[in-house]
């Protein structure tokens, strides 16, 4: 077979093409909300580790985002969906939602250091700063701290979202057809596994190429603004 | 006004160690004193400025404001803290806010004033410090001295009845002492009561009422300023005068 030919059994014949983009969906839609999904409780993570309790005693927040956290970077993400999907969540019919779930939960853990350590790199004059002026310590936190903490954590935080997008990947292993399983299923049928699976890898490389140059866009926006 | 009863503060150290910053230091401010703290470094002068606004919680001893104690663990501190105005050393301006939203961030969220009211307000301040033109500007691309005296408009927008200032010129280059000092004496002339941790020795002589000096967790000596720097009682004192001045 010619380049033409392999191209045509790969994307074109049967409506293979639909496959992909189908898949694709799957991949976006499991990235998109599981991303969301790991700022909102990562967010949360993160200021329960930041709490702090009277000198001394137990902390019970710390202490749960502690154990969370190390509980879900201390087990492979594959088996974390395998135990959601047939343990956890065995009884949803919502294949998307429980992919949702799982990865969001295990991004959750790795944007929780992410955003801590951008909030640490806030000087601590600027919470002392606003406690002086006798505003508590959830508006310093709201008009001072996360607006900055937002600048050192916007980096980080698309590193860790292209892992994530990428990493959706093995939700075959719960049979739901993404991105990768589509060109697999693909190569499987038709005996010709290059086109397919070069061809998963440029839409994949794309992607990420386009998210990358949006973000160094917005981080040149948000430096600029330190210097207004 | 302010009353300190005995505090103590312990820092420990990673390692296990403790030091005792604060041994035991009483102090009383009356309505419209100018006290100066001096006294090296690690002498707990910092620490102790500190404890006045409860930025540092003493380990003992007790802290009343008119007569209400602070240090009570009931006690709403940030209410406290809004009579009280604090000036640092590194000016500690909101980097993500403007001057303007600088001075007029916590008088609005704490619902003190009007925006209308506070906006006024703040211009005044501006004004008094020559820093009117720079209302729109974010605080990166002021010089140290322009920072540090954005800094003391901000305290003075939430009306405090009280100013400390934890070493306001030590982060400054030589040149910008000069206009921060010049602030603060004004403020001291119109009956501000004020608190200054400080080596302006210049500025102790000029415009406190009372100087201390604190060594080793301790208030080791105080007098008015012409005893106190022309005839020092403590060998101590002596020593860190002659070093300094």
């Amino acid at each position: 077979m010619n380049f033409q030919e392999q191209f045509h059994t790969a994307f074109i014949a049967e409506n293979r093409w639909k496959l992909y983009i189908n898949g694709l969906g799957v991949t976006l839609t499991v990235a998109f909300f599981a991303g969301l999904l790991g700022i909102l409780l990562g967010t949360v993570l993160a200021l329960m580790k930041l709490s702090e309790s009277e000198k001394g005693k137990f902390n019970i927040w710390n202490f749960l985002a502690t154990a969370y956290v190390d509980i879900i970077r201390g087990t492979p993400s594959v088996l974390q969906l395998l135990i959601m999907w047939f343990i956890i969540m065995a009884s949803s019919r919502n294949p998307v939602f429980v992919a949702v779930l799982s990865f969001g939960l295990n991004s959750a853990a790795y944007v929780s250091e992410i955003v801590r350590a951008g909030i640490l790199a806030v000087g601590k004059g600027q919470m002392e700063a606003g406690r002086s002026l006798g505003l508590s310590k959830g508006m310093t936190m709201t008009y001072v701290i996360l607006p900055q903490a937002v600048k050192n954590i916007i980096p980080p935080m698309g590193n860790e979202f292209i892992t994530l997008l990428k990493e959706t990947a093995i939700v075959g292993y719960v049979s739901m057809t993404d991105l990768t399983r589509a060109a697999n299923k693909v190569s499987a049928a038709t005996y010709e596994p290059f086109m397919p699976l070069i061809g998963a890898a440029v839409i994949y490389f794309i992607i990420i190429k386009v998210l990358t140059l949006a973000l160094a866009a917005l981080e040149r926006r948000l430096r600029k603004s330190d210097l207004r | 006004m302010i009353s300190v009863k005995n505090i103590t503060k312990v820092f420990t150290d990673p390692d296990g160690g403790k030091n005792k910053v604060l041994d035991g230091v009483s102090l009383e401010v009356d309505q419209g004193e100018k006290i100066v703290i001096i006294g090296p470094s690690g002498s707990g002068k910092s620490t102790f400025l500190r404890c006045l606004n409860l930025l540092e919680r003493p380990d003992s001893g007790d802290i009343f404001l008119d007569g209400e104690r602070i240090t009570d663990p009931k006690i709403d501190i940030d209410r406290i803290r809004r009579r009280m105005g604090m000036v640092f050393q590194s000016f500690n301006l909101f980097k993500n806010l403007t001057v303007m939203q600088n001075l007029t961030l916590a008088p609005l969220k704490l619902k003190i004033m009007k925006e209308e009211e506070v906006r006024r307000k703040a211009m005044e301040l501006l004004d008094r410090v020559n820093l009117a033109e720079k209302a729109d500007v974010f605080p990166a691309s002021l010089s140290g001295g322009q920072q540090q005296r954005i800094a003391i408009c901000r305290s003075l927008c939430m009306n405090p009845e009280v100013m400390l200032f934890d070493e306001p010129t030590s982060a400054l280059d030589p040149e910008m002492v000069g206009e921060v000092l010049d602030v603060m004496k004004k403020l001291a002339e119109d009956g501000m009561t004020m608190v200054v941790v400080t080596h302006e020795m210049g500025f102790a002589r000029e415009v406190a009422t009372r100087v201390l000096f604190m060594d080793g967790g301790n208030i080791a000596e105080e007098n008015t300023p012409d005893i106190f720097f022309t005839n020092p009682r403590t060998a101590r004192l002596k020593d860190f005068l002659s070093s300094v001045l």
